[in-house]
């Protein structure tokens, strides 16, 4: 199996999955229909095509969350256009200053071509909604016989300088992986992002499995272990 | 057609000034790089622009939209202009038809509850039926649907029960959509499939240095308070905060030639729509500015420094320039954000651009953003800048694919 790695990173995300009406809420980890999504836009597949959307849901789908960010809360008015009068108003929340690595696992030439596609889009990549661009181009990395798991293992620490140096004390740092699971793994949870459908007259999604693991990556920041100061020792010598 | 996007980046300083806040009414924020950054929403950024393309007349009317719930009414003018034979009456009737053909659900505006305003209602004619939601219909569109609807006067009913004609009214509202549609897209919630995407994708604009919200006390004295220990006559507090911002956008080219379809005019080159609006988003997008608290702070500028680039790549936003805040220890910002982005750009495009395919220009204003000035062609003016870009696009839109 082949994997495709994106970096998710920019200075505002939203990743709605249950989002509905006038408060539009964020996961705290990117959704597949939302990276799906994205593939979909940069290959240039229209909205009502659903037959070519299915060849992209069939990708097993993971995230490593690099750098969790923290919530922020967008209140937002609207107006008639004509009459002033004011629309409902509406509440959107964004994930700010996070970092994630997604990943895609399945067939080569199908990811060869979202690979290229994503450097000259049809449509132009966004995180979760129009108004959040990458700040950087979104490919990683395409990686031949390799699982999706190993991909999100190997794959180095994307989190931002300052965020490293932060953490400069541990040599490694535990980053969360969310992926879909194997049928011999029995504690997935569910969510309702598989997309079926981004036709928009009716948009569809799936249910699909997706079970929480924990990877060891290293800290390039990480600095010299210094050893741990025992004042006991002393008295052992004098002794 | 070829892709290609058009990048647009700026740094803009505002004074102390409250742009655009959230339901507390203090400025909107973001965190980036750790630190808590001032932040002017896209969408305040968009209405902005749209705004400024009225205000300065950079369109005609006739490539601008309407946006309204009252679409019969005003598709009825369009009729009795198309045809003055027809009555008021008969008018809204052959229109309340064909916007029903273009899927669009209308219904009856709900009366009054006032006793008084209903005895009122009660006078006047049968309400006109609205759509639910506010439609957005280019003058083009509003033409071809007054067009069609006089075509089949004679028995409206009969007239669009024939598939055909039916579909060209569905046909009539998705094509040839007015500049502001094209550039920033259309939702008509009950009738999904005559959406437009936009071609425009406007980033949050986030200040280069690290932002905390100040507060503004202030008293009013009372001109008549005659007391003898007059005290003040209003008192509250003003949130602001000042900034200097990186600002964003990314136009898809080759998709703001697909939604706007055919010429406007018929004696038009088929680039020119393109090239026009193009020109309008540079223009709009560079020189608006959301108006919150406008008469309070009076935050009028302009950008220090713009740098647009045309791409046949990915568009690619410079904010990660930003991450690591600036410090401005020399006083102002301007001058280092101009530095990390002279240094940022050549090497973000040397990893993933593609300098033989991309044009950039630079248009900057004063000492603190000379580092730019090696970024791409310097232009002297926002008038040099967007000829020379929209040049650029026709030039390419001409090219064969």
């Amino acid at each position: 199996m082949s994997v495709l790695t994106l970096r998710l990173a920019g200075p505002l995300q939203s990743w709605g999955a249950s989002a509905r009406f006038t408060r539009r809420t964020t996961e705290s980890a990117p959704t597949k229909s939302g990276v799906i999504g994205m593939l979909a836009a940069a290959s240039g597949i229209e909205r009502d095509d659903d037959e070519a959307l299915a060849k992209l849901g069939a990708l097993r789908f993971g995230v490593r969350i690099d750098q969790p960010g923290t919530r922020v809360r967008d209140f937002q008015t609207a107006h008639h256009g004509v009459t002033g009068t004011s629309m409902p108003l509406s509440e959107r929340f964004y994930l700010a200053d996070a970092v994630f690595v997604a990943a895609l696992e399945g067939d080569r030439a199908l990811l060869t071509t979202l690979h290229a596609s994503l450097r000259a889009p049809v449509f132009p990549p966004f995180l979760g909604r129009r108004s959040c661009p990458p700040a950087h181009p979104v490919d990683l990395g395409l990686y031949d016989d390799v699982s999706l798991h190993q991909a999100l293992t190997d794959e180095p620490w994307q989190a931002a300088p300052w965020y490293r140096r932060q953490h400069h004390r541990d040599a490694t740092v535990s980053l969360v992986v969310l992926r879909e699971s194997h049928e011999d793994e029995h504690d997935a949870d569910f969510q309702r992002d598989q997309p079926l459908s981004f036709a928009a007259e009716h948009r569809r999604h799936a249910l699909r499995t997706v079970v929480s693991r924990t990877v060891d990556i290293p800290n390039p920041a990480a600095a010299p272990w210094h050893p741990r100061h025992d004042p006991f020792e002393a008295l052992e010598e004098s002794a | 057609m070829t892709r290609f996007y058009l990048d647009v980046h700026a740094l803009q300083t505002v004074p102390p000034s409250n742009l655009n806040r959230d339901d507390t009414g203090a400025p909107k924020s973001a965190v980036y790089g750790g630190v808590p950054r001032a932040r002017v929403s896209s969408q305040a950024w968009k209405k902005a622009t749209r705004d400024y393309f009225k205000a300065e007349s950079l369109l005609d009317p006739s490539e601008l939209g309407v946006r309204t719930k009252k679409v019969v009414e005003v598709l009825a003018d369009y009729i009795r202009d198309a045809d003055p034979s027809q009555g008021q009456a008969d008018a809204l009737k052959l229109a309340a038809e064909v916007i029903v053909a273009t899927g669009l659900k209308i219904e009856a505006p709900k009366r009054k509850t006032s006793a008084k305003e209903a005895a009122a209602e009660d006078d006047a004619a049968e309400p006109v039926p609205q759509s639910k939601y506010l439609m957005f219909l280019s003058a083009r569109q509003l033409d071809g649907l007054a067009r069609l609807a006089i075509e089949g006067a004679a028995d409206i009913k009969a007239f669009l029960k024939d598939k055909d004609n039916k579909a060209r009214a569905k046909q009539i509202a998705d094509t040839r959509h007015s500049v502001d549609i094209a550039l920033f897209g259309r939702m008509v919630a009950d009738s999904a499939d005559i959406n437009v995407d936009a071609a425009v994708q406007v980033a949050h604009a986030i200040s280069v240095h690290r932002v905390e919200n100040e507060s503004d006390y202030f008293t009013a004295v009372d001109d008549h308070n005659k007391d003898t220990e007059p005290g003040a006559g209003m008192i509250g507090t003003v949130d602001f905060n000042s900034a200097t911002l990186y600002r964003y956008a990314a136009l898809g080219v080759h998709q703001l030639a697909a939604n706007l379809g055919e010429g406007l005019r018929d004696d038009e080159s088929r680039t020119t729509p393109v090239r026009r609006a193009v020109e309008a988003f540079v223009r709009g997008f560079t020189g608006s500015l959301p108006t919150g608290k406008i008469n309070t702070f009076g935050h009028h500028t302009l950008p220090d420094a713009v740098i647009v680039k045309l791409r046949t790549t990915r568009p690619i936003s410079f904010v990660a320039a930003f991450e690591e805040p600036v410090r401005g220890n020399q006083g102002g910002h301007v001058s280092e954000a101009s530095a990390r982005l002279a240094e940022y750009i050549p090497d973000i495009e040397r990893a993933y651009g593609n300098d033989d395919s991309t044009l950039t220009w630079v248009l900057r204003v004063g000492p603190n953003t000379q580092k730019l000035a090696a970024i791409g062609t310097e232009t002297a003016s926002i008038n040099e800048l967007i000829t020379s870009i929209g040049q650029a696009v026709a030039e390419r839109l001409e090219k064969p694919a």
